[in-house]
């Protein structure tokens, strides 16, 4: 499947735009201006890009946590700014302030996020069930890491997505580690999309680097599911450039991973790659790649004047436990 | 005697029982590298044949722990964040807690369930639930909580050597505490509370960083309401006389448990109260403790969960 031009245009703006919000993140944290913690997506942000920018409002999606899945749901269409409100503890927050990184957007089927890794596989299935149901085209793009699949839910999901031929896509998003462990460590063979194997189910290994290659994986398999054609296992070789999480030192296994092992990691930023395609085919010229930036620091800049202008939520007891159960 | 932080407590207590018995080992995700500093430089000691990483697969690690103990190994099992223990529940609580009992006490299960616990880094309910309350429903499971570094490390010591499961979570809002720990081999049983201050009007009982609250309340107080305050430490098996001891003198009771209010020890404790010593009361327990709520993260959890406040609004209520 070739990208054209427009497609492309689409693609490399959204990398602009979540490269210009993982900076955002991370300066944040530094200055103590987020709550909780912050997994950095610094190398990592074409897959998610690829993954969301064609879904349709109506697809689910469960995004990948690194980054805080910032990535996927702006590619989605959803507007950045009441997530941060929510991670700043703002009363203006997707979920009211009271979930720190926890995010939830139903209208843009982003339903939830939750803390325990793997925990995309079980839903993913009655989404998947709930959309061959209705039969309208639907389809679930289910992103994760490489570690997630350790789950044994990983494993549950993938035989009944293809016993009943359900519309999801298994997106991985491997960059070769899981917090100081290497994926070669934890994982047997080289590619963990060669577990799509052993349920019958076609799959893909492509370059996470490169946004155009993801995004030519993420409509085939999208198209595919469209069709009816059942489950698509992809996978995206990525990286990671920094610590897992800010704070937390920087290892393999019990040793520090080198500098020059992160340089070297650096080349590979997948907006430098982009950078180069789109300018050596045309699609954009350097001045209207300036202007992306430029647009990308202006929507920087009024996703945290939003949060930093909201007040922060303290409900009362009395209301918070009037808000545990749907009327 | 050295200063220790709790988490460094605790690590004395894993490097002296891996030296002391071969047959102890850890297992968790990351525990090598270290994700909380209690399994620091253990690796480089011990190798990874005894601290062992798992993928994420929490169903697997603990069946690692639950199987090389039945095959006579004594296995720490670190869950990371207590809530990820939820994972493999079924395997964890239901299995764990009937396995000696329910195939007739033949064959003993010593393992230990360990993690980082409770309130503090605003991560809301799947980083900040507390374990405690919800492994000591599930019978046959022993559970123990340290408040300081001394307790710390004399409590794991105790439970590696326990020929049951036991659970230790650890609350994270004490990973810096300081204290006393001294060099040589004890043990901080389990089962046994602690009366950490004594007084006559009211008594508190307050565990973990619950505990620490409790004392500066009680310090606060100092000339107004003289403060019995007791940890229990151990929950299942739990100090029922010690309690009882206490109750005799001061005849009131305040129960502070960062658990939630339904079904949690808290509750459980009350209850035993009324059944046992309800003559020695005048005036109805009060307990402090998480709402039924998903724990919230965000700035609310500093009001929503107990507090200096509501401890003192407690013992005002229960003297007035
Ligand atoms: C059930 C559960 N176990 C462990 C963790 C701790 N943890 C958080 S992120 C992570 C690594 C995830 O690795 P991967 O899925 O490859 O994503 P990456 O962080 O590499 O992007 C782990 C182990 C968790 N959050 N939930
Ligand atoms: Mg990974």
């Amino acid at each position: 499947m070739n990208l054209n031009k427009q497609q492309m245009r689409i693609l490399y703006r959204n990398l602009v735009r979540a490269d210009h919000l993982n900076r955002m993140m991370y300066q944040r944290m530094l200055q103590g201006k987020l709550i909780g913690f912050y997994h950095p997506s610094d190398g990592a942000i074409a897959p998610g890009v690829a993954a969301a920018s064609f879904l349709n409002k109506d697809d689910n999606l469960s995004p990948h946590h690194r980054g805080h899945g910032i990535t996927h749901m702006l590619s989605k269409g959803i507007d950045i700014k009441y997530y941060l409100a929510e991670h700043t503890g703002k009363d203006t927050g997707c979920c009211g302030g009271r979930s720190a990184f926890h995010f939830s957007f139903p209208e843009h089927k982003v339903y939830m996020m939750s803390g325990f890794i793997g925990y995309n596989f079980a839903p993913s299935v009655g989404w998947g069930w709930a959309a061959k149901r209705r039969n309208l085209g639907q389809v679930v793009m289910n992103c994760s890491g490489d570690g997630s699949y350790g789950q044994g839910r990983a494993h549950e999901a993938l035989l009944m997505a293809t016993n009943w031929q359900l519309p999801i896509i298994f997106y991985c998003e491997n960059n070769g580690m899981a917090i100081h462990s290497e994926i070669s460590e934890m994982h047997p063979t080289e590619d963990v999309s060669s577990l799509a194997q052993g349920y019958g189910m076609p799959a893909m290994v492509i370059d996470g680097q490169d946004v155009f290659a993801c995004a030519e994986a993420a409509l085939a398999a999208i198209e595919h599911a469209r069709k009816g054609k059942g489950p698509t296992f992809v996978e995206a070789k990525t990286l990671r450039i920094k610590e897992h999480d800010m704070g937390t030192p920087d290892l393999r296994g019990w040793e520090a991973r080198s500098e020059e092992e992160k340089l070297a990691l650096m080349q590979r930023d997948p907006l430098v790659l982009a950078t180069t395609r789109v300018l050596a085919e045309g699609v954009l010229k350097q001045d209207a790649i300036d202007q992306l930036h430029e647009e990308a620091s202006r929507e920087v800049q009024e996703i945290e004047d939003f949060a930093d202008s909201s007040k922060i939520a303290r409900p009362s007891e009395e209301q918070l436990l009037a808000a545990a159960f749907a009327p | 005697m050295a200063e220790l932080t709790l988490v460094e407590a605790i690590n004395r207590a894993y490097a002296e029982e891996l030296r002391r018995d071969d047959s102890v080992f850890l297992v968790g995700q990351d525990i090598r590298g270290g994700i909380f500093p209690h399994t620091m430089g253990l690796v480089q000691e011990f190798g990874p044949e005894r601290i062992v990483d798992t993928p994420i697969a929490e169903s697997g690690m603990y069946g690692v722990a639950f199987g090389a103990a039945q095959e006579g190994f004594r296995p720490v099992v670190d869950f990371m964040f207590g809530g990820f223990s939820y994972v493999t529940f079924a395997e964890a609580s239901v299995t764990t807690g009937q396995y000696y009992f329910l195939h007739g006490s033949q064959h003993p299960l010593p393992l230990v369930i360990t993690a980082a616990v409770g309130t503090g880094m605003r991560l809301a309910n799947d980083h900040a639930m507390s374990i405690h309350g919800t492994f000591a429903h599930h019978p046959g499971i022993k559970v123990a909580m340290p408040s300081t570094p001394y307790d710390a490390k004399g409590m794991m010591k105790a439970a590696i050597r326990d020929n049951n499961p036991v659970v230790i979570p650890w609350h994270m809002g004490l990973m810096q505490e300081r204290g006393e720990v001294p060099e040589d081999d004890y043990i901080v049983p389990l089962g046994k509370a602690a009366v950490k201050r004594q007084g006559s009007d009211v008594t508190i009982l307050a565990n973990s960083v619950q505990l620490k609250h409790a004392l500066a309340v009680a310090a606060k107080l100092e000339g107004e309401f003289d403060v019995e305050v007791i940890d229990p430490r151990s929950f299942v098996p739990f100090d029922m006389e010690t309690l009882l001891t206490s109750l005799a003198k001061t005849s009131r009771l305040v129960i502070v448990d960062e658990d939630w209010e339904s079904g949690g020890f808290a509750a459980t404790v009350s209850a035993r109260v009324m059944e046992q010593g309800f003559d020695l009361l005048d005036a109805p327990v009060i307990r402090v403790t998480l709402p039924n709520l998903p724990v919230p993260g965000g700035y609310m959890e500093e009001y929503i969960a107990p507090n200096p406040a509501k401890i003192e609004a407690a013992i005002r209520q229960v003297c007035a």
